[in-house]
């Protein structure tokens, strides 16, 4: 190798934008280039004949003259050829997300090794925030079908409070009568505190749908979410004029869900349906939706959504999913959209299917929690 | 039909708030057949039955606007009292457009639902006085001969006995006789009260 052609490699090397460092079979470090200095803001004379795991966290830190003493011994590459995500660690101390991809230099025993650090702090960043972005949409659209749910949620409270008034009222009249039944007097109190429990239960109810974002999934059985819904869900049909029915399969597996997020869905898929069959009630007395869970011959779990409405146009049949399609007047087009989103992040799908004779059917497919062998 | 007991039906597909209505409409003393559908009601209405109604709006299958659609197309006169859930100002007019008698948000206060069911009881007995007293006029008029309800039409319109008798070519004394009799079948002390009783039997046919 001349001069020359060293002179020019050296220039290659630090006009290079990753961090590019030589070491030997011991780990010891042989080149260092100008990018890499900037990367881990040490100076290639600080590094140079010094173990390269200094600029190596956690397991690797430990296990990196480990894994060389490895390669030399087997020749087995592990990392070289393919790369991987790691996190490296600056002079001061601070670490950083980097892509590391490593190649042996050819021709040389003991083996030596080039590798190329790539800073993935921004993409990683970016990542980061679009899932924040997502997270937050996902909440602001369960406010937004909350806030939708309004009107059926107040109907749906006045009718415990009327109850309860009215029991309190006929009391009161009950005991001011000349010869007052006190057994009925006693029973109607019991039923006032019925009312109020059934009151708190929708409070309850609407809460745990309003609630903040958590990711945390757990094992859930996809039925106890839907009963958590019903009282919301009926009283949302009822104020549409139609009958919401619910068939839900008994002893199915549990599935691993944020189950706020797949309630959010079934409420999307309910309510569209229920807006598709409003219009229609008029005409059709037998204006259904049903709501159904069953475990499916492959194994997984399926809530499915139908109703006997109009059915999706034929023209809109592909882009359904689309954000911002949207048939309704005041819709934002983005429910469904959303919806398919958060159920791709539990490894799910959703789909439609024309129902039979005539409406729309939604089926949302979850795996099942892997069984315990123990 | 002599004085059947009033009814206060109350139809509401909430089992506890229909309960609860029943219990303060008993502490009234009065009786109540609550039913949860509106066809419920719808078939087992029976137009002799006097009271009033309380009507959930909203209820699974046929609505309360739906059920007083029906009373309308089928003449029924009992006075429905419409209870809503929903602050919902466009049913609420739709509801009296339609002749409900009045209309009441829940959780209402007991002395509202007490009032309008008092009033409403009332209405409804004024109402059907009004409705025998019409068929008991109509009655009668069917009851003249042709002569007569010619002599009547005459009367009512104000021309006097000579006027009738040159108009009919009879005899004055005979539009006397003609007359005499209309009003003693028409249970008329007056020919004002004679007047009123034509204007309410037009106002109905």
């Amino acid at each position: 190798m001349t001069t020359n052609t060293s002179r020019e490699l050296r220039a290659l090397l630090d006009a290079a934008v990753d961090g590019i460092i030589l070491i030997d079979h011991l780990g010891e470090i042989h080149s260092f280039n100008r990018a890499a200095e900037r990367l881990f803001g040490y100076s290639s004379d600080e590094v140079l004949g010094r173990n390269v795991s200094i600029l190596m966290t956690g397991e690797d830190e430990k296990e990196h003259d480990g894994y060389l003493a490895r390669y030399t011994e087997t020749r087995t590459p592990h990392i070289i050829g393919t790369g991987r995500d790691v996190m490296v660690r600056r002079k001061d101390g601070t670490q950083f997300p980097a892509h590391l991809s490593v190649g042996v230099i050819p021709g040389q025993e003991p083996p030596r090794f080039v590798g190329f650090i790539h800073d993935i702090t921004h993409s990683r960043r970016i990542e980061a925030e679009s899932h924040q972005l997502q997270d937050r949409l996902t909440h602001v659209s369960r406010l937004a079908t909350v806030g939708e749910m309004a009107s059926g949620i107040a109907h749906e409270l006045n009718q415990p409070l009327a109850a309860m008034a009215t029991y309190a009222h006929a009391c009161d009249r009950l005991l001011a009568l000349p010869d007052p039944d006190i057994e009925e007097v006693r029973s109607a109190l019991k039923l006032i505190a019925d009312q109020a429990v059934r009151a708190g239960d929708i409070i309850r109810r609407m809460r745990a749908l309003a609630r903040g974002e958590e990711s945390a999934r757990a094992p859930v059985n996809v039925n106890t979410l839907i009963e958590e819904l019903a009282t919301l869900i009926n009283s949302d049909a009822k104020a549409h004029g139609v009958s919401c029915r619910q068939e839900l399969a008994p002893d199915l597996p549990l599935v691993s869900a944020n189950g706020a997020q797949i309630q959010q869905v079934v409420v999307n898929l309910v309510r569209n349906a229920l807006e598709a069959l409003a219009p229609e009630r008029a005409a059709t007395a037998g204006a259904e939706v049903v709501l159904a869970t069953r475990r499916l011959p492959d194994g997984r779990v399926e809530i499915s959504i139908s109703d006997n409405g109009p059915g999706v146009p034929e023209a809109l049949k592909d882009r359904i999913f689309d954000p911002f399609c949207t048939t309704k007047a005041t819709g934002t087009g983005l429910g469904l959209a959303i919806s398919r989103t958060i159920v791709a992040s539990h490894e799910g799908t959703l789909d439609f299917e024309p129902n039979q004779p005539n409406g729309a059917r939604f089926n949302l497919r979850l795996a099942p929690e892997p069984t315990d062998p123990a | 039909m002599k004085d059947r007991p009033a009814l206060v039906f109350i139809v509401d597909d909430d089992d506890a708030v229909r309960n609860s209505i029943r219990l303060l409409m008993k502490s009234l003393g009065l009786a109540t057949r609550p039913l949860s559908t509106a066809q419920e009601f719808l078939s087992t209405y029976d137009p002799q039955q006097p009271g009033c109604l309380i009507l959930d709006v909203r209820m699974p299958g046929m609505s309360g606007l739906e059920l007083q659609q029906q009373l309308n197309l089928r003449g029924a006169i009992i006075p429905v009292i419409f209870i809503t859930g929903h602050g919902d100002v466009p049913m609420a007019v739709e509801a009296m457009q339609q002749g409900a008698f009045d209309f009441l948000q829940k959780p209402f206060r007991d002395q509202d639902l007490i009032e309008r069911v008092q009033r409403a009881l009332a209405k409804d007995q004024v109402n059907r006085a009004e409705l025998s007293e019409r068929a008991k006029v109509r009655e009668r008029f069917d009851s003249l001969t042709p002569r007569e309800r010619e002599v009547l039409a005459l009367v009512t319109s104000g021309k006097a006995n000579k006027v009738m008798a040159a108009d009919l070519n009879v005899s004055q004394r005979t539009v006397e006789i003609h007359r005499a009799r209309v009003m003693e079948k028409m249970h008329a002390h007056s020919l004002a009260q004679l007047v009123r009783m034509m204007l309410d039997l037009e106002e109905t046919t």
